[in-house]
């Protein structure tokens, strides 16, 4: 049955909307593809400099199981889509002719996974992880299941965004995934992720985190932080959550 | 613009960007250029390039201005305006009198008007039956574009999909789509380092994408690459002010 990429966008939302923030919406998330997407298992890894590596969400034990062979081996699709940040497809892992992760591909056969496809999990110009889709039976995935696999993939990285802020004691609203994302997704949110790379001495993905956990805990907008902090309103501290106006 | 420079002008244009296209180039720094001379040969006040990403929202990649009030306008029309509308009909949107349609887009309009646009103009940028995006052309007084200058631009749009999207992996949507990602992350890169440098020499956001390629034109060095040095810390923004500074790009 064919469904269209907006019912998919609605169907991969509404799944992280009525779970829990952070890991619960991962696997919710997981769990979505796996109705949607035409797969039998999902998960989303953290790749990041920085913080800790690993699998994240998944939509069931077994696939968990199946991505932290990535991580076990240090070799695999995610971690090829990471470094690249472009998605890699691997239809057939047990072909001749594929031959990129030898170790890995070995152990996930023996657990039954004969394709992966692997989507960067991106937000702005930053990789976060990336969302390893798996599929029992070999062959491409279809061209709408793979643009579904983009949609879940950009999604993945609000409850990856709240891991990295959740050690700093930020939290995280139960607004529409969505629009969330295109709250971060501007021009004036990534000149002041800029200039907060300066002002607080930190790198690209930790300046974004400090910028949403500010709108959070202002209940303002991305948006609203942004140019308060390029109009010089605003400026952040830099030790964790203190803040000053002038 | 007299006839025959004007003709100069668009041979000169075309010229410019096969050429760039043979030696390898930085996408994002060749459409900023390129908005640059389509501004110039269509006479109006600032134009930019709008494509789609792949949640099918539009971004600015490239405008003849680097004025925060007029990458606002274009950001704009993610929700509202007439190069949304082009974009979703595949077909050229044209507004001679923008006030005159303010009921059409009235935020767009509003906030238009505001930094002085009276007319628009905006033109699809296709490939095959893809709609990549929209072109928008701005002027400060009302009036329509002529055919000919309707379809000089439509000409400039195609030559410059060709630099976005590479012909051979056309026929594949994901990789078209691979593509012009690319491009959009490589705006949102340029932003971010323009941000570094607007901190570390209390700069405009204008005046810091002017030190960045001053600084990537003068090492021989791409725009892209030298803004992700910025953001990744692995170039001192203070660097790129210093030279900016001993080239008179800054006071």
């Amino acid at each position: 049955m064919a469904m269209s990429l907006e019912d998919m966008r609605v169907e991969l939302g509404a799944a992280m909307t009525s779970a829990q923030p952070g890991l619960q919406a991962a696997n919710a998330l997981c769990q979505a593809c796996v109705e949607w997407l035409g797969v039998d298992g999902a998960a989303i890894s953290m790749i990041h400099d920085g913080f800790s590596h690993g699998t994240f969400g998944a939509s069931s034990e077994s696939s968990r199981r199946v991505d932290e062979f990535q991580f076990t081996f240090g070799q695999g699709p995610c971690l090829d889509a990471a470094a690249a940040q472009q998605m890699v497809l691997a239809p057939d892992l047990d072909s001749p002719d594929e031959i990129r992760w030898p170790a890995f591909a070995g152990a996930v056969l023996g657990d039954g996974v004969r394709a992966v496809f692997a989507m960067p999990i991106s937000i702005t110009s930053i990789c976060v992880g990336a969302l390893d889709l798996f599929r029992a039976d070999p062959g491409p995935l279809s061209d709408d299941h793979l643009a579904g696999g983009l949609l879940a993939a950009d999604l993945a990285s609000l409850p990856l965004l709240d891991l990295i802020a959740s050690t700093k004691g930020s939290h995280v609203d139960d607004e529409d995934p969505w629009v969330q994302l295109g709250q971060l997704d501007r021009l004036e949110v990534y000149q002041a992720t800029g200039m907060l790379i300066s002002q607080l001495d930190v790198d690209a993905t930790e300046a974004l985190v400090r910028l949403r956990a500010h709108a959070i805990a202002t209940n303002g907008t991305a948006s609203q932080v942004a140019i308060a902090i390029i109009q010089r309103s605003l400026v952040l501290e830099r030790d964790h959550d203190h803040r000053r106006s002038r | 613009m007299t006839p025959d420079t004007r003709e100069h002008d668009i041979i000169h244009a075309f010229v410019e960007l096969s050429n760039e296209l043979v030696d390898g180039y930085d996408v994002v720094d060749l459409l900023s250029e390129w908005t640059v001379n389509c501004a110039r040969l269509l006479d109006v006040a600032a134009a930019g390039l709008l494509l789609v990403d792949g949640r099918g929202l539009l971004h600015l990649v490239a405008a003849s201005s680097e004025a925060t009030r007029h990458l606002d306008v274009f950001q704009l029309q993610r929700d509202q305006g007439p190069c949304l509308d082009c974009f979703h009909t595949g077909t050229a949107v044209s507004v001679p009198d923008l006030a005159a349609e303010s009921d059409r887009w009235p935020d767009f309009a509003r906030v238009a008007e505001s930094v002085g646009f009276a007319s628009l103009h905006a033109v699809p940028m296709r490939l095959r039956d893809t709609v990549l995006g929209t072109f928008g052309l701005f002027g400060t007084t009302p009036g329509a574009l002529n055919d000919d200058d309707l379809a000089l631009a439509q000409a400039l749009v195609h030559v410059a999909s060709v630099a976005l999207v590479n012909e051979r992996s056309a026929s594949d949507r994901h990789v078209v789509s691979t593509q012009l990602q690319h491009a959009l992350t490589s705006r949102v890169v340029l932003e971010q380092a323009k941000g570094v440098l607007a901190a570390v020499g209390d700069l405009e956001m204008e005046d810091a994408f002017a030190v960045l390629r001053r600084y990537a034109r003068d090492r021989g060095e791409k725009l892209t690459v030298v803004a992700a040095q910025v953001v990744n810390r692995e170039l001192a923004g203070q660097e790129l002010i210093d030279h900016a500074r001993s080239t008179s790009v800054l006071r």
